[in-house]
């Protein structure tokens, strides 16, 4: 009789250890897409930004005429983010945007006629908002970056990952002169 | 990463003491149970369970289902308008801030008052809505709303929606399974039970004990959790935005605004608001569904 126990205990064990791998399989795979997602993302906030300038152009410069070297930074910095090829070269020119456009609106409480200007209120608005979620992008992806790599760094999940063939992600670094830029501008 | 760290602490700390206090609730839940058996079954467990279960169970699930557009319509809430600018910037910090959380996005509700609140309601956070009163947008600026939004965010983020949802009805089903019990002992006699003699006249009194307070039990058992559940959306929050500061200031702008007259409508919708819109803001002990004020205040200004 005492070998029909042993069967169950064995066959419960077995059982168990397939429910807590097939669950930390998924588990990875889950973190990992959603890291992928994230970077995704960042891409779709950082190409909404650059098609939100030209518009922002076009308003300004019947009102900043005399204002030739701003308006040509920003232009040069959307020319330069949509040619950059690497992570960091991206990261770069969009440090270049932020900048060149912080000038252009510092530059813009000059001009009270602009500034009361239906479209440019509007697009600063939407401006401001693209901003925030590039930097709520690259946050969240840092975040999920975190999560899996503390996952995968600790037991069991460390275990699970080698037999996955899974490496721990690099997260996002943001250069100093973006810190300079508080995250969130109003 | 020293910031980060310590709001960490808080959010474990939060979710630990959530357990905690569930726990508690589900013991008093068996304890009903166990009298509910010893006077109406003679002590048989099972069939006191099957009488039981289907009751809370189906308070739970009835209730859950008619959550949404109920709040919805006790709140006399409507859709945020895009093309008015206040409101139009509410719907931008409710993307950015599901863009923080990693959550699809709610949708927008406003709600016109010029009290200064909000509150997030929904079964599960792909069907969930935020909203906030028109005076919340007008007196906060942006990086208060922006804390007040991250706020209800992560009480969607956190299921607390289903969480408050199902211990009220727990509560519920408690206090009526109490008071079925206590008609039936009424009319039924106590001497069901005593078929096992005299030493049991001591479980008996403490049945019916059980019965008379469980109620009484599983209300403050419920207050205490939905204490805990702000304390962990308000550490939560100031862990999406890195900036606690942001909901402190809102929290002291909402501290002078408080109304002096009560607004109408059913209380059970309170512990959905950033602040109990029923009761002074600093009342605490037992009795509330929120933490002091000036505790929440306090917290998240030393993050």
């Amino acid at each position: 009789m005492w070998y029909i126990w042993l069967a169950v205990i064995l066959v419960i064990i077995v059982a168990l250890f397939i429910l807590i791998y097939v669950g930390y399989y998924n588990k990875i795979i889950r973190m990992e897409n959603r890291i992928d997602n994230g970077w995704a993302q960042i891409d779709v906030q950082l190409k909404r930004r650059a098609e939100l300038i030209p518009n922002l152009m076009e308003t300004v410069k019947g009102y900043m005429k005399h204002e030739k070297e701003v308006l040509e930074n920003v232009t040069k910095a959307r020319s330069a983010l949509m040619t950059a090829k690497t992570p960091q070269e991206n990261i770069n020119a969009d440090n270049m945007l932020t900048g060149a456009l912080k000038t252009l609106f510092a530059v813009a409480e000059n001009y009270p006629d602009l500034k009361a200007n239906q479209n440019f209120l509007s697009l600063q608005d939407e401006l401001t908002n693209t901003e925030n979620k590039i930097a709520y992008s690259r946050q969240h992806f840092n975040d999920s970056v975190l999560v899996f790599n503390n996952t995968i760094e600790t037991f069991p999940g460390l275990w699970f990952a080698r037999r996955m063939g899974r490496k721990t992600r690099e997260m996002l670094q943001i250069p100093e002169t973006d810190r300079a830029v508080p995250k969130v501008k109003f | 990463m020293e910031k980060k760290l310590l709001v960490e602490d808080h959010i474990r700390r939060n979710k630990r003491n959530t357990i905690i206090v569930c726990g508690l609730m589900a013991l008093l839940f068996v304890g009903v149970i166990f009298a509910v058996g010893y006077f109406l079954f003679a002590g048989n467990i099972f069939i006191s369970l099957a009488f039981a279960l289907p009751i809370a169970i189906g308070y739970v699930a009835i209730t859950y289902s008619i959550s949404v557009p109920t709040v919805l319509k006790a709140a006399k809430a409507r859709p945020a308008n895009p093309n008015n600018r206040d409101e139009k910037l509410l719907i931008h910090r409710v993307e950015e801030m599901s863009i923080a959380a990693g959550m699809p996005m709610p949708k927008v509700y406003v709600q016109d008052s010029e009290y200064i609140n909000a509150f997030a309601t929904g079964k599960k956070p792909e069907n969930s809505v935020i909203c906030a009163t028109t005076g919340a947008i007008r007196k906060l600026n942006q990086e208060e709303l922006e804390g007040v939004i991250a706020h209800e965010m992560s009480h969607i983020k956190n299921h607390d929606i289903l969480i408050a949802t199902v211990t009220i009805a727990v509560v519920g089903a408690i206090s009526l399974i109490a008071e079925i019990m206590f008609y039936s002992m009424l009319w039924g006699g106590a001497g069901r039970g005593g078929r096992r003699g005299e030493g049991n006249a001591i479980i008996m009194v403490l049945a019916i004990v059980l019965i008379i307070l469980a109620p009484l039990f599983a209300r403050l058992t419920y207050l205490a959790i939905s204490r805990r559940r702000e304390y962990l959306a308000d550490s939560s929050g100031a862990y999406l935005t890195r900036n606690p500061n942001g909901l402190a200031m809102a929290l002291e702008k909402i501290k002078q605004d408080h109304p002096k007259t009560k607004p109408k409508g059913s209380k059970t919708v309170a512990p959905l608001y950033i602040s109990n819109p029923f009761k002074q803001v600093n009342a605490s002990g037992l009795w509330s569904t929120h933490p002091p004020i000036d505790e929440r205040i306090k917290r998240l200004r030393t993050m």
